[in-house]
């Protein structure tokens, strides 16, 4: 249907749209006629890619000087997929209904891996193989070497591609990856390396964040996308902690030795071409007394991991004397290993910030801050002099003079902490430096600072205000929609007690309590007799659920619940946790019925979806804090309150329940699904609690749903599955095939949560959509 | 020895509290009945089954008053129709169904008075009569599934009472373990798959568990009963289950689960009306025979008494000898009873009226026209019971306009099925 949003022609391709969608288009439109940033939360399975793609394509066609491109940035690469073929959808309806021909680009970037198509190299397992591998076969100089020696291997895609690609444009169309293969294997061309040239005249793409948030990748991709473009991260409830990592360095003891030995290959490689090749060495001397800005334009090929946010200024600074020969800034990095050798040599914590680090770096041994500063660009050019193909071998050293970059660079928003050993096994050494990110701010700063748009969008991205303070923005929207539903599909219960009227609580103080860990049994149990086919209970952490499993084995618990359902536990293995997914969804389909025991921050937590049967109730067994002790967490928590003035309590309470609120969305995947949500600790009643959750949860959380005992629970969850099943089969024999799947009957929908274009003209419809964003 | 546990609902509102003293009160009153009847000490203490919220249906009028939403339910309760017609289509008349009871643990559950075991079967009783009552020429089976085991209670017959006496006997059968659907569809299929093209083949299953114990792949069987065109219902006694789910949309039955018991009475009801007949089953003629019913007169000094066909592998007794009863046209054997199915040639035989009854499947009623009261302002009176209109809606047959009550729309529907005033008007002139 067509739609008027504000004076806005939006194409939508399905005959029927929500009424949440409008109003999220409505808000969506306003930010970007205000060139700002937004946070918008809408719930998991209202369709908000859909709307999104929509609002922004019909921008795109109506004002095509304001935004010239549209970056759409995923988590997973099927999220990505999902994404390229509801874009598909739309371009259809859009050539249906216009009659014309669209000369809109689209296309999805992955990975090496994903995108490959040459026969030996994509046969590789693990994308660093296969990364390396590539380049081995298409860096600049080994394609320059071939010139003299046409016996060397190469990849016939790439020069394929080099040769006739870059003339001749992608034709106007939507690639997913698959496409881009097909492509790619018809003309014979490179399939990743034509994406990554084609993103720059493309107007839609859709990657993964690290595309843009990671320093190193983002330089390499993303650094020549127009400013005018419209910047969407999806599923962006995490955003924090990407950025955070995409920052952060580990050291250990290993990355050291293997650094050793590439600062030894690299002292080698430069005596050989010393006596073969001296003007080389002297070419590049000479090009770093002029400056990196030239330094920098550096072919597309070379990706040395380098480079992380480096301001401006520096690089046109020339490269300091001390470190600009080769075997100088060789001997520069030996020494700076020795120090960090020596500082991981110790029997205690220890914690500094980048300063004193800089400080104790000079007077032991006569490190400046400028050469360090230098450090990664120094080393990216090196290695490009010395001709080194496999990059793969030099990743120790070059995360080493990342981090000397990093630490030399800020001063502010970096803490360093040095352990000796792990917590939980005090007597292995195991000495780790954490060079940790405290601000996300600072990986994401460049991209709001360059584009004018950028959405943050996700289902649960409560408290709506939290996420402009920490990553330090202004955003123009801040809006949170609810689903409008025909029915009530789902039942957040808060249940406090046991029968035994027990305080039901993960506290620290009585999580070992004997009485909690039997009432959280008997409510597994419970529900195990009532809830068909899926449960998924999900525990605060791996050693906890551990705790809990054992003694239910020992009380003759598990037994129980083994008569009613299988159990599968999540672990830390990834094959073994797809494995138990596997067997799960098995379980779930054949009526058998299962329970997946799994944690809270977890894989299973994060990625997986239980749409219908396979999720039919999810247990939270406890508030998931994360771990407090840790000393990376302790400094973040000191600096959000001195930088951002967030207490420590509030920061804790607001990522607790952003993962509760993650785990127990994974029962609800859309309107026609439903599903139990059970919060069983007493702490999730308390209004602080409550209060952080997305609106869409807590409006179904009444006041007679808190502090339940685990009878009531039984009692109210058989009533509601009863009603579920209920209402979804007298309707059930309609055979329409409408929007997403939907096997609830139009009628039953029609007006209420679903709409059609006369409905959505009416005047009082259009009050109550005005109602449903809630600004925040 | 009761107690009424207003304690524990002190978030309830002055009018539920009423409300459930009242449901208390009428429940002791019941108990002691029942009490009377079966002595059941464990039923005294119900508080303690579970906690009820049975208020939440209830809710109060501008005064604050409940009686307005009582009347209503009550109300919808007798209106809530769930024949729905399908309109002239082909329907399978001669039906073989078998119906699986699910006896596993789940089964004791008390959500379901006095629990789900002896309401199921109470139920299930009194729908194998209505259901001969309504398809006289049909079969019936009974399946029972516990301990991961199936097996038949009775074999497919079209003889109520042998049904009823073993339903009886099953109600102090103890209920465990799990139940198998596998087992259970599979027993069904072996006997039902011989059976003629022509009849409808159909399996009802009361399923109370949600676990099903299964030696093999449950989507294959699936397969072969679609194949075999063996439609499987499910009533579900907790909550939706997938497996179910997939069974009944792949075998084009109906999948409900019960609200309450009288939903539950509700739904088995719907099974009584036959089913549409899929239209790739066949079409053929049936040879049936018609006996009299013939009995030797006294006179008659040759006549001895004999035995019935059907009596003679019966172990229960009863009157095995008698003076008359009805012959196969074909064979001559004797029934006492009809229909059945004869014995020595394999001759369905049946008597006149259980077709005509049969019959008015085919052509049903037509539903009346529901509208409120206030626009009737001619007729007072119900055409069929002459009483006073009093409800708030009334009921017109579309053919002759006539207006009934709603107790008589229901007998109309449920058991007349025809109009009296049509039929009047008719046969006047």
């Amino acid at each position: 249907m067509k739609l008027n949003i504000e004076g806005l022609l939006v194409y939508f391709p399905y005959d029927y749209i929500y009424p949440e969608q409008y109003s999220y288009m409505l808000e969506l439109k306003r930010t970007l006629d205000a060139k700002g940033h937004g946070v918008l939360e809408m719930p998991s399975g209202t369709g908000k890619t859909i709307s999104l793609l929509s609002l922004i394509v019909a921008y795109q066609r109506e004002y095509p000087l304001e935004v010239t491109k549209l970056i759409y940035c995923s988590r997973t690469v099927p999220e990505i997929e999902k994404v390229v073929e509801e874009l598909r959808k739309l371009m259809e309806f859009y050539s249906k209904e216009t009659g014309e021909k669209n000369n809109i680009l689209a296309l999805a970037l992955s990975s090496r891996k994903n995108l490959c198509v040459h026969p030996e190299v994509s046969s590789l397992r693990f994308g660093k193989e296969v990364d390396g591998k590539c380049h081995s076969l298409t860096a600049s100089y080994i394609r320059a070497q071939r010139h003299s020696n046409p016996s060397l291997p190469s990849c016939r895609f790439y020069e394929e591609f080099d040769a006739m690609g870059k003339q001749v444009p992608l034709p106007a169309g939507v690639y997913n990856l698959d496409d881009l293969k097909d492509f790619g294997r018809r003309k014979g061309w490179c399939p990743y390396y034509l994406a990554r040239y084609s993103i720059l005249h493309a107007n839609i793409i859709v990657y993964s964040y690290h595309y843009l948030l990671d320093p190193k990748i983002a330089d390499l991709v993303s650094k020549e996308l127009s400013k005018k473009s419209v910047v969407v991260f999806d599923e962006a409830h995490n955003i924090d902690n990407v950025c955070i990592d995409s920052m952060s360095v580990n050291i250990t003891r290993r990355t050291l030795d293997r650094s050793q030995a590439n600062v030894e290959t690299l002292q080698n490689t430069i005596l050989k071409i010393k006596e073969t090749d001296a003007a080389k060495l002297k070419e590049e001397y000479r090009r770093l007394v002029e400056g990196l800005k030239e330094a920098n334009v550096a072919r597309e090929t070379d990706i040395y991991m380098s480079n992380p946010v480096l301001p401006d200024e520096i690089l046109q600074e020339a490269v300091p004397g001390s470190i600009r020969t080769a075997e100088h800034f060789v001997g520069f990095m030996k020494r700076f290993l020795e120090y960090l050798k020596a500082r991981l040599r110790i029997h205690h914590v220890v914690q500094e910030s980048a300063p004193q680090f800089l400080k104790d770096i000079f007077e032991k041994v006569c490190i400046d801050r400028k050469p360090l500063r230098f450090c990664a660009e120094r080393l990216r050019s090196l290695l490009r002099t010395l001709e080194i193909a496999d990059i793969a071998d030099f990743s120790a050293i070059t995360l080493i003079s990342n981090f000397a970059t990093l630490v030399s660079t800020y001063s502010k928003g970096f803490t360093i902490i040095i352990e000796p050993f792990e917590d939980r096994t005090p007597t292995i050494a195991n000495p780790v430096l954490h060079f940790s990110c405290m601000d996300p701010s600072i990986a994401i700063k460049p991209v709001f600072e360059r584009f004018q748009s950028v959405i943050i969008t996700s289902g649960t991205l409560s408290p709506l205000d939290i996420y402009p303070r920490i990553l330090d923005f202004r955003p123009v929207t801040v809006a949170s929609f609810t689903m409008t539903l025909a029915r009530t599909c789902l039942c957040p219960l808060v249940v406090g007690r046991g029968n035994d009227q027990v305080a039901m609580t993960s506290k620290f103080e009585t999580r070992e309590d004997f009485a909690v860990i039997r009432n959280y049994g008997n409510l597994l149990l419970e529900m195990s007799a009532i809830v068909p086919d899926g449960i998924v209970a999900f525990f605060t952490s791996y050693t906890y659920m551990e705790n809990i499993v054992a003694s239910w084995y020992e009380q003759g618990i598990l037994e129980n619940v083994q008569r009613n359902k299988l159990i599968f536990i999540e672990t830390p293995d990834a094959a073994e946790t797809s494995m138990a997914l596997e067997k799960y969804q098995e379980a779930c389909e054949n009526g058998r019925g299962a329970i997946l025991l799994s944690v809270a921050r977890g894989k299973v937590s994060e990625g997986i979806d239980f749409v219908h049967h396979f999720g039919r109730a999810v247990i939270m067994f406890g508030v998931p804090y994360v771990y407090t002790q840790s000393r990376i967490l302790k400094a973040r928590l000191e600096y959000l309150r001195d930088q951002f003035q967030i207490r420590e309590n509030d920061f804790l309470t607001f990522d607790a329940m952003r993962h509760a609120a993650q785990c127990v969305g994974r029962a609800i995947r859309g309107k026609t699904d439903y599903g139990l949500m059970i919060f069983a600790d007493k702490r999730y009643a308390r209004a602080d609690k409550r209060g952080k959750l997305p609106r869409w949860i807590q409006e179904h959380l009444t006041d007679g749903s808190l502090n339940l005992t685990i009878d009531e629970t039984v009692q109210l969850s058989k009533h509601f599955l009863r009603q579920m099943a209920h209402s979804i089969h007298d309707i059930s024999n309609c055979n329409v095939q409408c929007f997403c799947q939907l096997n609830l009957s139009q009628e039953d929908q029609l007006g209420l949560s679903l709409l059609t274009l006369e409905q959505l003209q009416s005047e009082d419809m259009l009050q109550k959509i005005a109602q449903i964003a809630h600004q925040a | 020895m009761n107690a009424i546990p207003i304690c524990c609902f002190t978030r309830a509102t002055p009018n539920a509290i009423i409300f459930h003293i009242l449901q208390f009160l009428i429940e002791l009153h019941l108990e002691v009945d029942s009490i009377k009847m079966d002595e059941e000490p464990e039923r005294a203490k119900r508080w303690e089954g579970g906690y009820e919220r049975t208020w939440e249906i209830l809710k109060e009028d501008e005064s604050g008053s409940l009686k307005a939403t009582v009347e209503e339910i009550l109300f919808q309760a007798k209106r809530k129709r769930v024949f729905e017609s399908h309109g002239q289509v082909r329907l399978g008349m001669m039906r073989h169904l078998y119906v699986v009871i699910d006896t596993s643990r789940t089964m004791e559950d008390q959500d379901l008075k006095p629990n789900r075991l002896t309401s199921t079967l109470k139920l299930v009783e009194y729908f194998v009569e209505e259901y001969f009552d309504q398809n006289p020429i049909s079969q019936v089976g009974i399946i029972t599934t516990k301990n991961k085991r199936a097996e038949k209670l009775t074999d497919l017959a079209g003889n109520p009472k042998k049904h009823i006496d073993a339903l009886k006997k099953a109600k102090d059968s103890t209920c465990g373990g799990e139940p198998s659907l596998y087992n259970s569809l599979s027993l069904a299929m072996q006997t039902l798959k011989h059976m003629p093209g022509h009849s409808s083949r159909e399996v009802l299953i009361i399923f109370s568990s949600l676990t099903t114990c299964d030696p093999a792949n449950i989507y294959e069987l699936v397969k072969t009963l679609k194949a075999l065109k063996i439609r499987v219902s499910v009533i579900g006694l907790s909550a939706e289950v997938r497996v179910c789910t997939v069974l009944t949309r792949e075998t084009g039955g109906s999948y409900h689960v019960i609200l309450d018991e009288s939903h539950f009475r509700e739904l088995l009801m719907f099974h009584v009306k036959p089913p549409p007949a899929t239209s790739s089953s066949e079409c053929s003629l049936i040879r049936m025979g018609f006996p009299q019913h013939t009995i030797a007169s006294i006179s008659d000094q040759d006549a001895k008494p004999s035995f019935s066909q059907a009596h003679l592998d019966s172990t229960s007794g009863g009157p095995g000898l008698s003076m008359g009863g009805y012959f196969c046209p074909q064979c001559q054997a004797k029934y006492t009873e009809l229909p059945v199915e004869c014995k020595v040639c394999g001759l369905t035989l049946v008597s006149a009226p259980h077709l005509a009854r049969s019959f008015h499947h085919l052509f049903p009623l037509e539903a009346f026209q529901e509208s409120p009261l206030l626009l009737h302002h001619t007729e007072r009176f119900c055409e069929a019971c002459q009483g006073e209109l009093k409800d708030k809606s009334v009921f017109t047959c579309p053919s002759c306009n006539s207006v009934f009550c709603v107790e008589c729309d229901l007998f109309i529907h449920d058991t007349l099925h025809c109009c009296p005033s049509c039929i009047h008007s008719r046969s006047a002139p």
